[in-house]
């Protein structure tokens, strides 16, 4: 049976792995290291001897913890090699001037969680990624994208709107909700993908309005002062969040 | 004594949020933000992120059509991980409270004892001399001893427990220093269960009980 995890979540529970990751890592104690070389470099999930990314955390972990380079040295490429490939999907290679070099830092970063694991610093912080290493990881990879681009100015800003300023915006929003939906069928996928990408090129406050009120579906603003809404949660009036939707529907007028 | 709520750090707040489901939604990010008010702000930029970021990603099955490589970008955050875990290793080895020392000599915490401090131990544990000496052999593969287990040897030998934990993970091997009976040398084994270990030990039934329940 796995060592037990220690972070506890916001009741102050302890997290658990899913059963299926347990499962895995009994069935990995059981197996020699070059069977579970081979089977940690396997990325189709339907192959039976597929390893999740939540157990092979775990076994190098455990090889850290003993000392056992061997181990280590066996696991943590493919451990690695996988993490590349996640970030190869999640970061287009056009989305920074060095898109290579940041996926690179990214994984360097994330291998050196395994570095401070059981330290006073990190005691526990990969606990997390044994539970839903998807999930933990896409954390790590944007607090780190953030922090990137908060050194660069917008790299393809759309161009000036064609659509005069007289534009509705509940035209312009229309669309928005839907290109969020995983599992678009009326909506082009190419569209889908372009107007998120208008989102997200949109100056933060504008970008914060539009998911708040049109994705996440908040009001504006409200009479109970105890309410969440798009304009508490930004720090200011429902008048600002309203003007900030009208400068991000023109700029996105061209989806209506 | 203070009552004060104590809030846990933001890394360990935005991680639980990230999390708590795949894509968040109002109701998550209300939940959240009422319970961590002054986290509010950190709360919704990474909403916002993860939104953005699960809208524009490609496709999993994209995703899976390439397999993983020891491609240049693996060699080198491996290069850094080696380096900086080698830092870390000679630091600890080099410290006051070094966690251990190198690989090649990892410390014996059962190397100190002598026959008494050998007969008190087992007492301690509740165990035979068998038992304790496999221990101190390095006989018993590490992971498949409970962390009940690891701590109690830990307590009665008054040594840190991952000093323990890597005396017990290091190669099995019979300490020059250390008594038995035979004239020769014993060869070193491969490493067995707990389970096995206790099982084959001479153990009385009540110190099995004792021991697998650690």
């Amino acid at each position: 049976m796995a060592r037990a995890l220690t972070k506890t979540d916001q009741n102050g529970a302890l997290y658990t792995r899913p059963a299926m990751v347990e499962a895995a890592i009994d069935v990995a104690f059981e197996q020699d290291l070059d069977t579970l070389g081979r089977r940690a470099w396997l990325s189709d999930s339907d192959d039976s001897e597929f390893l999740p990314l939540e157990c092979l955390v775990h076994l190098v972990r455990e090889a850290r913890r003993s000392y056992d380079d061997k181990a280590m040295n066996t696991l943590m490429p493919p451990l690695l090699a996988r993490c590349e490939m996640i970030l190869k999907s999640t970061i287009p290679h056009n989305a920074f001037p060095n898109t290579e070099q940041i996926r690179e830092d990214i994984l360097g970063d994330f291998s050196l969680l395994f570095v401070k694991d059981g330290s006073d610093e990190h005691p526990n912080e990969l606990d997390y990624y044994e539970c839903r290493f998807h999930r933990a990881f896409r954390f790590f990879r944007i607090g780190f994208l953030r922090r990137e681009r908060a050194l660069l100015q917008p790299l393809d800003p759309l161009p000036p709107s064609e659509v005069g300023s007289n534009s509705n915006d509940e035209e312009a929003f229309a669309r928005v909700p839907q290109a969020f939906r995983s599992q678009s069928t009326q909506f082009g996928k190419v569209l889908q993908k372009d107007l998120v990408r208008a989102i997200d090129n949109l100056p933060p406050d504008e970008r914060k309005a539009v998911v708040l009120r049109h994705v996440l579906g908040l009001k504006e603003e409200s009479d109970d002062p105890s309410a969440i809404t798009a304009a508490t949660l930004s720090g200011v009036t429902g008048r600002t969040v309203r003007n900030r939707l009208t400068s991000a529907a023109k700029k996105l007028s061209q989806f209506k | 004594m203070s009552l004060t709520k104590q809030t846990p750090p933001l890394r360990d707040v935005l991680y639980a949020f990230s999390l708590a489901k795949e894509t968040p939604d109002a109701e998550l990010l209300e939940e959240f933000a009422r319970k961590y008010p002054e986290h509010a702000s950190e709360l919704t930029d990474l909403a916002i992120d993860i939104i953005i970021d699960v809208g524009s990603s490609e496709d999993v099955a994209v995703t899976n059509a390439v397999e993983p490589c020891f491609s240049p970008g693996v060699s080198r955050a491996m290069s850094r991980f080696q380096n900086r875990l080698f830092e870390v290793k000679r630091t600890e080895a080099a410290g006051p409270n070094g966690r251990r020392a190198q690989p090649a000599s990892v410390e014996n915490p059962f190397a100190v004892l002598d026959r008494t401090g050998f007969r008190a131990l087992v007492k301690g544990l509740q165990a035979n001399s068998l038992f304790v000496a496999r221990l101190r052999d390095r006989e018993i593969d590490v992971n498949t001893m409970s962390d009940g287990f690891r701590q109690r040897v830990a307590n009665e030998l008054s040594t840190p427990l991952d000093v323990v934990v890597a005396h017990f993970a290091a190669v099995a091997q019979i300490p020059p220093e250390q008594f038995y009976k035979a004239d020769e040398k014993p060869a070193v084994k491969r490493k067995c269960s707990f389970e096995e270990a206790v099982r084959t030990s001479g153990l009385t039934e009540e110190q099995q009980q004792y021991l697998l329940g650690l």
